[in-house]
């Protein structure tokens, strides 16, 4: 097996002092970041990577990849203790997660939601070690008209799969595309969109995109709510976690079922949000007792968090070989690895083989060291949350905005973050989704590339994206899937007059 | 009182306006085709029409519901409390960024947590200067020293030689 050979490289590339203190300072960053309200994983990883900029890019990676694993686990430490979400994908942990620590089974409900959370991530990193390369290689024979067919694949799954309304969708995304264009044109040269303003030269930075709308955004929007901390104390200790893991063979079923579930939005944009609430309605559609969900059912904790860990670490697999991110987190790693000079995609396994398999080396590890670090800082973790949020919400604001500022070092991206903040705010509360937007933002450019490129080579025409069978079959895809709601409908109907006609 | 049909229609005609915009700014850089391919602004007129034809959708779904009387529309998304607790949050902020451009970074993180910590949260004044002192120490020693990344300084940081 080449793989197993590239993984074990992968492993003494990942395998030194510095790296695991850099995965113990990420994760813990990272449950920090995923405790506090406002401060998601998009977020924090915005705000740190200013300061990898001077690092080399495989410890870069590593702290950033870990800091999202700890965000992860920090978000389902505040869903079962404190029935608040800390991330938006642990949200269908507090249905029953908390439930379980009212009734005294907090240190259950959190074993049993970081074990299983462990799991997934684990398979989707499994995933990624055996498929990567294969899908890698098999991507290599792609030019630009099957780019552009892939990338039309992911914004399609938003919109026909994304739950919001699609014109809401096409909106945010196209936004986002406009937002990347501003500034210099890549192909010809010239100075696009800034409408005679200098400050627009750049362009606008998807970084402090990400700060203004998931940082500010949301917390403008956690104050509305007008928040209030109602903690469960818990103390974790080693019986508890072991007696909890042996109890967790028990729900095999529950497991795979969540790993799939999660690995198939992950690759495919549905990102860990979704993928933790389709597992728990599976979860309690499937059921032998669904009445129990929702009053602590283990269950109803195993398998979101299951779900939601294994699309965190599987988006990392399109972002790897395709060069397209599957969550918003994994576009704003993929923005730090174009700024670190690395090329996403397939030439990246090829070209940078140390740092592609050190990084799913280091995956492994660092999904270890989280498990631990998290089981052994959760009581310090929540008594984070019994500081006033007065206090809390401020310092939130200040770190987003000194992190906005250096990610260039520009007074003006002070007032597009502010901008942002106002938009997420508006966005978030009508339901546009965020993520799309984001995810333009990133590959607009070279999504604009591939679009243009392929346009030279048929002169204009858009049969291009019909040409041979390898772009058709995509672009298929991409239609079938960008028309899903419209098809779906279609056959309820049908079904419905075939009832009708029946009774 | 914001209602959920003014809401959705004040986004969206914001939305329509922005990428009005962006295809007005785009058609200034050619959306045909020249010698190399399409021009530079062929994209963003693209992105741009979408993002205005998505508004007018919305709009029109949005007014539609309403006139055709299947939802009113008319639940409350901002009340009064709403926004005050909003503004109340939001309004600092924006002071926060003002005193940035011209006190420098510092300064204005001071300023900004002793005006949310003592005025709108009550703290005592030890705590407050505590937080809100140890705060910018904490960024200074972190950013300045430590990643070497200086942030925005103003005439307070001139006169202390900083």
């Amino acid at each position: 097996m080449d793989n197993v050979a590239s993984l074990m490289h992968g492993f003494s590339v990942a395998i030194s002092f510095h790296h695991i203190a850099l995965m113990i300072a990420g994760v813990l960053l990272g449950i920090l970041v995923g405790v506090l309200p406002g401060l998601g994983a998009p977020n924090g990883v915005s705000l740190m990577l200013p300061l990898t900029f001077s690092m080399d890019p495989v410890s870069a990676i590593i702290l950033l990849t870990s800091l999202y694993w700890g965000a992860l686990f920090g978000g389902s430490t505040t869903s079962i203790l404190f029935n608040i979400p800390g991330e938006p994908s642990s949200v269908a942990t507090t249905f029953d997660g908390h439930p379980m620590a009212k009734q005294g089974k907090a240190t259950e409900a959190l074993s049993l939601a970081f074990l299983s959370a462990g799991f997934g991530a684990l398979a989707g990193v499994i995933l990624i070690t055996v498929l990567s390369s294969w899908v890698a290689g098999f991507a290599l024979r792609f030019s630009s008209p099957e780019f552009f067919a892939v990338y039309f694949i992911t914004f399609a799954s938003f919109i026909g799969l994304g739950g919001a309304s699609p014109f809401k969708t096409i909106v945010a995304m196209c936004v986002g595309f406009s937002l990347a264009s501003i500034g210099m044109d890549t192909v010809s040269g010239s100075v696009r969109l800034t409408f005679g303003f200098d400050v627009l030269l750049a362009g606008v930075s998807f970084l402090i995109a990400v700060i203004g709308l998931f940082g500010v955004g949301e917390l403008l929007l956690t104050m509305e709510d007008g928040l209030s901390f109602r903690g469960i104390a818990a103390k974790v200790r080693l019986g508890d976690v072991l007696r909890t893991a042996a109890k967790l063979p028990r729900y095999w079923l529950a497991l795979l079922r969540s790993a799939a579930i999660g690995i198939w939005m992950g690759i495919t944009p549905g990102g860990p949000t979704a993928a933790s609430f389709l597992s728990y309605a599976m979860a309690k559609r499937s059921s032998r007792n669904p009445e129990k969900f929702g009053k602590g059912e283990p269950e109803g904790v195993i398998s979101p968090e299951t779900a939601d860990h294994a699309a965190g670490s599987a988006a990392m697999l399109p972002m790897l070989a395709l060069g397209i991110p599957g969550s918003a987190t994994a576009a704003v790693m993929m923005g730090g690895l174009m700024i670190w000079g690395l090329n996403p995609g397939p030439t990246l396994f090829t070209d940078r083989p140390d740092f592609v398999w050190g990084l799913i080396a280091s995956m492994y590890l660092g999904n270890i060291v989280a498990v631990i670090t998290v089981l052994a800082t959760v009581p310090l973790f929540a008594s984070i949350l019994r500081i006033p949020f007065s206090i809390i919400g401020p310092l939130i604001i200040v770190v987003c905005f000194i992190g906005a500022y250096t990610v260039a070092g520009k007074p003006f991206d002070l007032w597009i973050a502010l901008a942002f903040g106002i938009v997420g705010y508006a966005f978030k509360k009508l339901d546009y989704p965020i993520a799309p937007m984001i995810l333009a933002m990133v590959i607009g450019d070279k999504a604009e590339d591939a679009f243009r490129q392929s346009m030279i080579f048929s002169q204009g025409s858009l049969s291009i994206f019909w040409s041979n069978a390898l772009v058709s079959t995509l672009m298929g895809i991409g239609l079938m899937l960008l028309f899903m709601p419209l098809i779906g409908a279609t056959i309820r109907r049908m079904r419905g007059q075939a009832v009708s006609r029946t009774a | 009182m914001v209602t959920r049909l003014w809401a959705e229609t004040v986004v969206a005609l914001f939305t329509l306006a922005y990428g009005l915009t962006i295809v007005w700014g785009a058609l200034e850089f050619g959306i045909g085709w020249d010698t190399s391919g399409p021009e530079a602004g062929a994209f963003p007129f693209y992105t741009g029409m979408l993002v205005a034809l998505g508004s007018l959708a919305t709009l029109a779904l949005t007014w539609s519901k309403r006139l055709s009387g299947r939802d009113m529309l008319a639940e409350v998304v901002l009340d009064g409390e709403r926004i005050h607790r909003v503004a109340s949050f939001f309004l600092p902020i924006l002071g926060f960024v003002i005193l940035c451009a011209t006190l420098g970074m510092y300064v204005a993180t001071v300023v900004y947590l002793v005006f949310t910590m003592r005025f709108q949260g009550g703290f005592g004044w030890l705590r407050t200067l505590t937080v809100a002192i140890g705060s910018a120490v904490f960024f200074y020693l972190a950013l300045e020293r430590f990643f070497h990344i200086p942030l925005m300084k103003g005439p307070l940081e001139a006169a202390l030689g900083l």
